[in-house]
């Protein structure tokens, strides 16, 4: 990858932020919170990526770090009353310690293994959330002060999002993200060749952690109201990953287009058929494993639609 | 190595009996446990309870050991062929006026043509590539099976009125009637499809093909043909422990997931791929659950971690449980 080429994403990335920056002034409210939404999804689905795409450990409950993220919002706004921004970094604080501690012992697993420890992780601590009423108010949820919070949320949102697209075009034109994907292909070998597989995993966790407890906290904000069994909900976890494997997981760019293609498709027909838009999901996920492993950008590329320096 | 092996058996051994242990160290925290009569009497009706809701979980933990077994490959929709077993049996109940016991004559024959069907048309072709191809396929599968039964049942728990007397053995103890015949139900298919694959011909050649899919092939078994039957045969087995746990506990279409993982951890403790250990792990992680509710405060939702956190330490410690066979 040239200098140049970097130069030229950039450009493009920065236009698109531009873009995005000045749209919310000219859209209703709804459009703006479909806008903000879609901005949450590409958040969350690069995130999974980060660990799941590159690393190929695939998580099966990465909702955890977004379910903790809104609630650490909620319950310092609501009985702290501290002011929402800090308390974004609270949330990302504690799903740093929560990947580091799922992350040692989970992460020796391999595979399939690895997938339904993390499934377990985001259903166990969906229970305890909703067990500890004392900070949680348990099941009941936390409604939050009633304010318009529309214009704020798109902009950190915008932010969180940016700076996720970096961090993962990071990832994925570093040295770093070259070893994370030496682990995906290999471990023993990659670990023979003197990589700390262990610090990189972990780390590659961390860094896929810290976003989704952002995107969680800023769309608990919007939204104003939290309970375990809507920001712990496992298909949360499923969206993530159907959009990351739909765009083409492994790279920058398939995820994006996965997020914005499929919530835009699903905030289409959700209101009109709500469990078509679910059994639809579900065949995807066949569909995508079955026909398509590589996803959208893999299926381009092989039809030499698109380079493979612009998607990795 | 083998010194690591011995050790890792130890370390298991020293686990599960801390694991046992800390319920009741949390009962004398919180001042549950009192040592007296009556609450032995209690203690010993939660362990009897236990063990014959364990002889369920450990009839669809088999179902999913013997998948893994042949074809290496991990069912998430497992629990959800659990959850279809029991409605399929609700609509035998209420809408045929079957007895349930006598509804698995019907439900499992279709339980079994389903896994047959699944296998066919998405699985069979995945058998033997990467791991976690099968696990995307079912999960996806999983999620499309709740949704239809959610359309078709809504969400609302259902529960089958069955038998619910009690058998007392003295004053204080007692098991509730549905759980007898559950669990005798339960350890009469168990034992059937135990005595199937050790003398009937397709069972001898479904655990061949266990122990090496190649050298099964080689000597002219259909591989492909005994993967429809193990499909089946587990499904079928899954939607049997639907049934009996439809008599007994209230279910609706997101309850399978809460299976899936219970199967999960008990196959893992007991050695994937093993029959009999699926058997035993499955009463074990009965017995525990039951502590854990008993003198746990909200013991009833922690229930869901302690699956969860046994199958994690079973396979940091000893991956490959009480009696399997060491992987490669």
């Amino acid at each position: 990858m040239s200098r140049h080429e970097d130069v030229r994403n950039l450009i493009f990335l920065g236009v698109c932020a531009a873009v995005l920056f000045f749209l919310p002034v000219h859209l209703p409210l709804y459009l703006r919170s479909v806008a903000m939404f879609t901005m949450m999804y590409v958040v969350l689905s690069l995130s999974w990526n980060i660990i799941s795409g590159y690393t190929g450990y695939v998580s099966f409950g990465h909702v955890v770090f977004y379910g903790i993220g809104s609630y650490a919002v909620a319950i310092l706004v609501t009985d702290y009353s501290w002011h929402w921004v800090p308390t974004l970094f609270v949330g990302a604080a504690i799903a740093i310690l929560l990947a580091i501690a799922i992350g040692f012992p989970v992460l020796r697993l391999k595979g399939p293994y690895f997938a339904i420890a993390m499934l377990g992780a985001a259903e166990g601590t969906r229970v305890i959330v909703t067990v500890w009423d004392s900070l949680t108010h348990g099941g009941d949820g936390i409604s939050m002060p009633n304010v318009d919070s529309s214009f704020e949320t798109y902009y950190a949102m915008l932010i969180v999002m940016v700076i996720t697209i970096l961090v993962s075009y990071w990832v994925g034109h570093s040295r770093y993200g070259i070893r994370l994907n030496a682990i995906r292909e290999d471990e023993v070998a990659a670990s023979s060749l003197g990589i700390n597989t262990t610090y990189y995993k972990i780390s590659a966790l961390v860094l896929s952690a810290i976003f989704p407890a952002f995107a969680g906290g800023i769309q608990a904000y919007k939204t104003l109201y939290v309970d375990p069994d809507q920001d712990f909900f496992i298909q949360i976890t499923i969206a993530m990953k159907l959009m990351a494997m739909v765009g083409g997981k492994g790279t920058v760019i398939g995820p994006i287009i996965g997020a914005v293609i499929l919530y835009i498709v699903q905030e289409l027909t959700w209101i009109n058929f709500p469990t078509a838009h679910l059994i639809a999901y579900g065949l995807f996920i066949i569909a995508v494993a079955r026909f398509m492993p590589r996803g959208l950008m893999g299926f381009f590329i092989d039809r030499g639609w698109a380079r493979k320096g612009m998607v990795h | 190595m083998e010194k690591a092996e011995i050790r890792s058996r130890y370390f298991l051994g020293a686990f599960l009996a801390g694991a046992y242990a800390l319920p009741f160290a949390i009962g004398v925290w919180n001042e549950t446990v009192f040592f007296d009569a009556e609450w032995l009497a209690s203690l010993t009706t939660v362990i009897l309870n236990g063990l014959m809701q364990g002889g369920v979980y450990a009839m669809f933990a088999v179902g999913l050991t013997l998948i893994f077994g042949v074809m290496r490959i991990i069912n998430v929709a497992h629990g959800e062929t659990v959850m279809m077993g029991a409605y399929l049996t609700y609509t035998a109940f209420f809408y045929l006026g079957m007895d349930p016991l006598l509804a698995l004559f019907l439900t499992l024959p279709t339980a079994f043509a389903f896994g047959w069907v699944v296998q066919k048309l998405l699985l069979n072709a995945v058998v033997g590539g990467p791991e976690l191809t099968p696990l995307l396929i079912t999960f996806g599968l999983g999620l499309v099976m709740i949704q239809v039964v959610e359309w078709i049942f809504t969400t609302d728990f259902r529960t089958i009125p069955y038998n619910p007397d009690a058998i007392r053995l003295t004053q204080n103890i007692s098991v509730g009637m549905n759980k007898v015949i559950s669990f005798s139900m339960a350890a009469v298919i168990s034992i059937g499809v135990f005595l199937f694959l050790k003398f009937h011909r397709l069972g001898k050649a479904i655990r061949a093909t266990a122990q090496n899919r190649d050298v099964a092939l080689v000597c002219g078994i259909n591989i492909y043909g005994i993967f429809l039957i193990t499909s089946g045969l587990g499904a079928a087995l899954a939607a049997a422990g639907g049934a009996l746990i439809s008599i007994q506990f209230g279910f609706n279409p997101e309850t399978g997931i809460f299976y899936t993982l219970q199967a999960f951890a008990i196959i893992v403790l007991g050695g994937r791929g093993h029959y009999i250990g699926a058997l035993i792990g499955g009463l074990m992680l009965a017995v525990m659950e039951s502590l854990i509710s008993f003198m746990v405060p909200n013991g009833t939702a922690m229930v869901e971690i302690a699956a969860y956190g046994l199958m994690v330490f079973v396979l940091l410690i000893r991956p490959r449980g009480l009696l399997g066979a060491k992987e490669g």
